[in-house]
């Protein structure tokens, strides 16, 4: 066999310099990909996603929290806002004409990988607006979208700095299918919707992390095609940092990986680079949810505008209070500030809370929550409820639903099990009065009832209460009993809650003694009264328990109604319900206004709608 | 003498290949079968560990046998300490890829379990190793 053939020494330091050489450019070309995260700063027709001062992105979490992450990615808080792409939209743009806007159709095209839309300009009808300025019909780039649980909302570039319009459609979900924008929002009908500027001005606030709008105006003080914005985010989408706080000095504490393992073995104190919410106390750790999830406003102009430059100055772990005001009737409706905003909108208060305080609309759990007993009257920290009582922000391990069931609500398993209130009551078997495992069985269906409205369908109300007939008529909100029992009156239920719980039963008009609850708001009800009955009666449990054959001729009419979302949902109720058969109705059950021959007793329907809640209603979603 | 070693290196290679391609078998019916504890998301750190070990494992089962092989070639000449080349290959042989699968066993979010610290003495055993067997193949002209 030949003998091996070396090299000589300086050969042999040639080859390893060459080595060597080969992978520092290796990992070097790979350091340089991964940094280069954000290639937006050359974009200009559309808000931009910049992280700075000490935000550092979604990206920088990722090497060393791989599980939280992932169940970060799988939530619809990431997707909330996303940059508009074919694979980003919910929907097809591929050459799709959307009929749904009466004679203004809106035309969808995928040019590559852009998106356009030709439509007619929502802002050639907007107060203030020069007609003579945009054509009728305008063919713009879809850029953004919002949403994609429910419904998603397109923005597309105005051509005005990174000023975005919203399409006059949207994509709904669960249908799959188009609705007017306007439609799914709970407004009177006729009312004109240009949302122009919106993104930046508004939602940027919450459905990005550390957004800043950068108006040049404050939104709403002057038209919204005259403003310019320079609007940016640190990351679009609720992201790490907007629950956990800034992470660059918690990702440059935790390079050096001593660190990290003597964290991982507890020796020496927490980290304190970064913010746990569950670690923080029940108000602090509530407030990290309740910075989006509340109702609140600027409490002046100053705010404002130091906010438009430079981002909400919330951080997690702060007092949320310090630097924003919570709107809370039941605290502060009597504050100056208070006046001020009911001076300029009778109905800042009126359209999101409930006569009594609370809260009547969608996204504003965390003013529920202060309110509940469980949460104001606690005095032990560890047994007072917070957002975390029943929900999880990551997708805990031992958690066996796939990640999209968990996603839908983020609920941890002790939530969907029952048990969420077993760690402070311990209630005697017969409590509910229901069988065991039946829908009135659960905590949740007597005291969180579906009485909070938005995003065109009901949830439950965050603030924990007891079925009360009294508290239904001071303020017009749907009992528990009612929303399951459809076809019971009032009376019914004051009987039932006396008999049970020793309730007063309190005095009742004739219609509320002879006429079951949900058709009595069904028919003369406001807006939202009407939209939670219509919703109850999709709910399969109601049907079971109330019968389903009646409902349809309810549902019927309340597709009829004025208010578009009304509308909606009773059309999506009625899909849940058998085919109708006339032979199946309940004849002459008075309560349900049946007349023996199976038809309404037309008289007191007439009269129930004409005496109908007609005043305006728009909620704040 | 040499020729021992290259024996000893065959031997090495040789079951080094059979256990960490085993190994690769096992990881491809955990993926087949989607075993939870090493596909879930939250064992990434495990799944990454566990094939570092497989390749690792692997590979070094290979230099072992290109070690025996440039033993055998290089024959009747003999590499100066090669007693102690053979040993620091073996000991890095063992190491890295055992040091790879025990820090996938019990880890820490992003970060593996401390076994993984058997993966940095074993690297500069291989290095040694490598710059060793190198520089007395210059010897052998």
């Amino acid at each position: 066999m030949r003998p091996f053939t070396g090299v000589r020494n300086t050969e042999n330091l040639v080859l390893f310099a060459v080595a060597l050489a080969v992978a520092t450019g290796l990992a070097g070309g790979a350091f340089a990909r991964g940094d280069r995260r954000v290639p937006e700063q050359t974009v200009t027709n559309r808000p931009i996603q910049a992280p700075g001062g000490s935000y550092i992105s979604s990206n920088a979490c990722r090497a060393c929290h791989p599980s939280q992450y992932a169940s970060w990615h799988a939530s619809y808080h990431r997707t909330m806002t996303q940059v508009a792409t074919p694979e980003s939209v919910a929907t097809s743009f591929d050459g799709v004409t959307v009929d749904v806007v009466a004679g203004e159709p809106i035309r969808l095209e995928q040019r590559g990988r852009e998106l356009w839309a030709e439509f007619a300009d929502p802002d050639r009808a907007s107060p203030g607006s020069d007609p003579g300025l945009t054509p009728r019909r305008i063919a713009r780039r879809i850029v953004m979208t919002t949403g994609s649980h429910n419904q998603q909302i397109y923005w597309y570039a105005t051509g005005n700095s990174r000023v975005l319009g919203q399409l006059p459609a949207i994509w709904l979900t669960g249908e799959r299918t188009w609705i007017p924008r306007r439609a799914a929002i709970m407004s009177p009908p006729g009312a004109h919707l240009s949302e122009t500027a919106a993104w930046n001005g508004v939602c940027v606030a919450c459905h990005a992390t550390n957004g800043q709008p950068r108006l040049e105006a404050p939104f709403g003080s002057r038209p919204a095609t005259t403003l310019a914005a320079d609007t940016r985010a640190a990351e679009f989408g609720i992201a790490c940092e907007a629950c956990h706080g800034p992470g660059e000095a918690h990702a440059r504490a935790n390079r050096n990986p001593l660190r990290r393992y003597a964290l991982h073995f507890q020796i020496g104190a927490r980290d304190d680079t970064i913010v746990q919410p569950e670690r923080l106390d029940p108000l602090r750790a509530s407030q990290v949810c309740g910075q989006c999830h509340s109702f609140w406003e600027f409490a002046d102009a100053q705010a404002e505008r130091q906010a438009n430059t430079h981002g909400l100055p919330y951080r997690p772990g702060d007092d949320l209070a310090a630097t924003r005001f919570i709107a809370q009737p039941t605290k502060n409706l009597e504050t100056p500030i208070m006046r001020a905003f009911l001076a300029a909108d009778p109905g800042f208060v009126r359209d999101i809370f409930w006569s009594d305080g609370m809260i009547r609309a969608t996204g504003r759990e965390y003013n529920a929550l202060i309110d509940s007993p469980c949460f104001k009257n606690a005095t032990d920290p560890s047994r007072t409820m917070t957002c975390f009582s029943c929900h999880a922000m990551h997708k805990a391990g031992d958690d066996p639903r796939p990640v999209t069931a968990w996603a839908d609500d983020q609920l941890s398993p002790r939530a969907t099990d029952g048990s969420a209130c077993a760690p402070c009551h311990r209630m005697a078997d017969d409590h509910s009065h229901h069988r065991s495992g039946a829908p009135g069985a659960s905590c949740e269906n007597c005291h969180m009832p579906y009485t909070t409205y938005g995003l065109l369908k009901t949830i439950r109300s965050h603030q924990i209460s007891s079925p009360s007939v009294q508290a239904t008529l001071d303020t017009g909100r749907p009992d528990a009993c009612s929303l399951c029992h459809l076809d019971k009156t009032l009376a019914w239920t004051a009987g039932a809650l006396e008999a049970w719980y020793g309730t007063p039963r309190p005095a009742l008009s004739d219609d509320e003694e002879t006429v079951a609850a949900s058709v009595l708001w069904l028919l003369k009800g406001d807006a939202g009264q009407r939209a939670i009955v219509a919703q109850a009666m999709g709910w399969r449990a109601a049907q079971q328990a109330s019968g389903s054959a009646w409902l349809t001729p309810y549902l019927a009419l309340t597709e009829r109604d004025q208010y578009d979302a009304v509308r909606l949902i009773a059309a999506r109720a009625r899909k849940t319900l058998p085919p109708f058969r006339r032979d199946e109705l309940p004849r002459g059950s008075a309560q349900l206004l049946l007349t023996p021959a199976g038809t309404f007793d037309a008289a007191r329907v007439n009269r129930l709608v004409r005496e109908r809640n007609n005043r305006r209603l728009v909620y704040r979603e | 003498m040499s020729s021992d070693y290259a024996r000893r290196h065959l031997r090495v290679g040789w079951w080094a290949l059979l256990v960490f391609a085993t190994l690769g078998l096992v990881l491809e019916s955990l993926q087949g079968f989607k075993v939870a504890a090493y596909l879930d998301v939250s064992n990434e750190t495990r799944r990454l560990m566990w094939r570092l070990a497989h390749a690792h494992g692997t590979l070094l089962g290979a230099v072992n046998i290109l070690f025996a092989l440039t033993l055998k070639a290089s024959a009747p000449a003999t590499m100066p300490g090669l007693a102690r080349i053979s040993g620091t290959l073996v000991a890095a042989t063992i190491l890295l890829p055992i040091g790879f699968f025990v820090g996938g066993v019990v880890f820490y979010g992003g970060d593996p379990g401390v076994g993984v610290l058997l993966v940095p003495v074993g690297a500069v055993l291989l290095l040694l190793a490598l710059f060793r067997i190198a520089r007395g193949t210059r010897n052998e002209e």
